[in-house]
């Protein structure tokens, strides 16, 4: 597994807070950087499918873990 | 046999009509704040586009139903002579700062009561009890004393309604004919219907447009439901389409009350709206109970009721009542809360993006201000 350069735990908040924080969060990374985010917000599977196809930054793992999301975030 | 009283048949109805509704958006994550999220923080307006087609598919029908004589959208709420310009703007950008802090608009906050989230069970009695006090309580002294007094009478204008048509063309002092009003309706919802087809993420997004199609129908189906099959001279119930925020005050007090309460149709499409989005989340396992773990979180969430609150009855409605509803009654008031909304949330989203840049409320507020009021500057 690729290595992991940032972890993001949005645990608790709901859309749009899990986007804003990631986007901000990748801003931060240089390119091929990864970003590891924890959200508990079943409406962000969505979210973050349709973030990383619309901004290219790829979504390399999108898994559950007990009660959470996690999403592994490659930046472009 | 008694006969069933005609306000039980429409308030039955507009469950059932709701209940489908509900289901539908739980389904196809329909969400106005989403929509305005997608587009201001990834560039991505496919359920910016269901919005627009739900305006649009709303605007064809109702306007439909008028231009034929089967109903008569100037004894609606949207389309009185009472232009109440301040509480349009005002209430609207409350609303919208509301909504963004409040994890989505009235429709969405029903729609995640339904499938478990506790947090927008908060913010739908914080929202209820909010409206009720602009309504008829504490708050309600207020609007009245400092806000209704600034409502433009158009009647002292000469004019006899605000539909945009008769508006346009009384500026024009263009005598306003039933083929102009047919023309008003045909391009308007073309262009909006036109304006969301052209999204990519729209047309090729099966989610997006059963969202988009269904919200626009259930409008006209609430305007069908109040105003054909619930017509009664005798017995007679208001014209009415959907909306989301002195309903959900309503809905509180009929459950209060309910002993001397009367069912009314608005009342019952808030409870099909929770009812149709917790059948689905139960058919689909997705039923999950979600509750707050941030304080600043809780807060958020607090604000953002009382401002959807205070904000939606002095907008007279939110982006589903001003935003569909209204809009298909082709009402100016309509236009000007719904961009009023659509920018207070946008502008919110903006501002709380530059709150993460560790600044302080005040620059970060004029930061995002900034955003909109020099948009040739490149957005981060």
């Amino acid at each position: 597994m690729s290595e992991i350069t940032k972890e993001l735990d949005t645990s608790g908040l709901n859309c749009p807070m899990p986007i804003l924080r990631a986007k901000k969060a990748l801003k931060d990374l240089q390119p091929g950087e990864i970003l590891r985010v924890t959200s508990t917000d079943p409406g962000s599977v969505k979210d973050f499918e349709a973030f990383a196809k619309q901004t290219g930054n790829e979504l390399l793992e999108s898994t559950t873990e007990g009660d959470a999301f996690i999403y592994q975030l490659k930046k472009s | 046999m008694d006969e069933i009283a005609n306000i039980h048949v429409v308030a039955s109805l507009g469950f059932v009509l709701a209940f489908v509704f509900g289901a539908v958006a739980n389904k196809t994550n329909f969400c106005t704040m989403g929509a305005i999220s997608d587009w201001v923080n990834m560039g991505l307006k496919g359920r910016f586009g269901a919005w627009i087609l739900a305006m649009g598919v709303a605007i064809a029908g109702a306007q439909m139903l008028e231009l034929t004589g089967q109903i008569d959208l100037t004894q609606s709420i949207y389309r009185t002579t009472n232009f109440g310009l301040v509480g349009f703007i005002l209430g609207g950008l409350m609303f919208g700062v509301g909504m963004t802090l409040g994890g989505g608009c009235g429709q969405r906050t029903l729609v995640r009561v339904g499938s478990g989230n506790l947090k927008s069970l908060v913010v739908f009695l914080v929202l209820g009890l909010s409206a009720y006090m602009t309504l008829r309580g504490i708050i309600g002294v207020a609007r009245v004393e400092l806000i209704e007094p600034l409502a433009i009478d158009l009647s002292e204008k000469g004019l006899e309604e605000q539909g945009i048509a008769t508006v346009v063309l009384s500026w024009f002092n263009v005598e306003v004919s039933n083929g102009a009003r047919w023309l008003f309706a045909i391009v308007i919802s073309a262009l909006l219907i036109g304006a969301a087809l052209r999204i990519d993420d729209l047309r090729t997004n099966f989610d997006n447009l059963l969202g988009g199609i269904v919200v626009g129908l259930a409008i006209v189906g609430a305007w069908v439901i109040t105003g054909i099959i619930g017509y009664d001279d005798f017995d007679p119930v208001p014209l009415e389409g959907m909306s989301f925020v002195a309903p959900i005050g309503n809905s509180i007090s009929y459950l209060m009350t309910y002993t001397g309460a009367t069912i009314s149709f608005a009342i019952a499409v808030v409870f099909g709206l929770i009812a149709g989005s917790f059948g689905y989340a139960l058919v689909t396992r997705t039923f999950r109970i979600e509750t707050f773990s941030h304080k600043g979180d809780m807060i958020n969430h607090l604000v953002g009721g009382v401002l959807m609150g205070v904000g939606g009855v002095l907008s007279l409605g939110c982006t589903v009542g001003q935003g569909v509803t209204g809009l298909s009654t082709l009402a100016l008031g309509s236009v000007i809360a719904t961009l009023s909304i659509m920018l207070g949330c946008a502008v919110t989203l903006r501002v709380a993006y530059h709150r993460m840049d560790e600044k302080g409320r005040i620059a970060a507020l004029a930061a995002g201000i900034a955003d909109f009021l020099f948009p040739w500057r490149e957005w981060e």
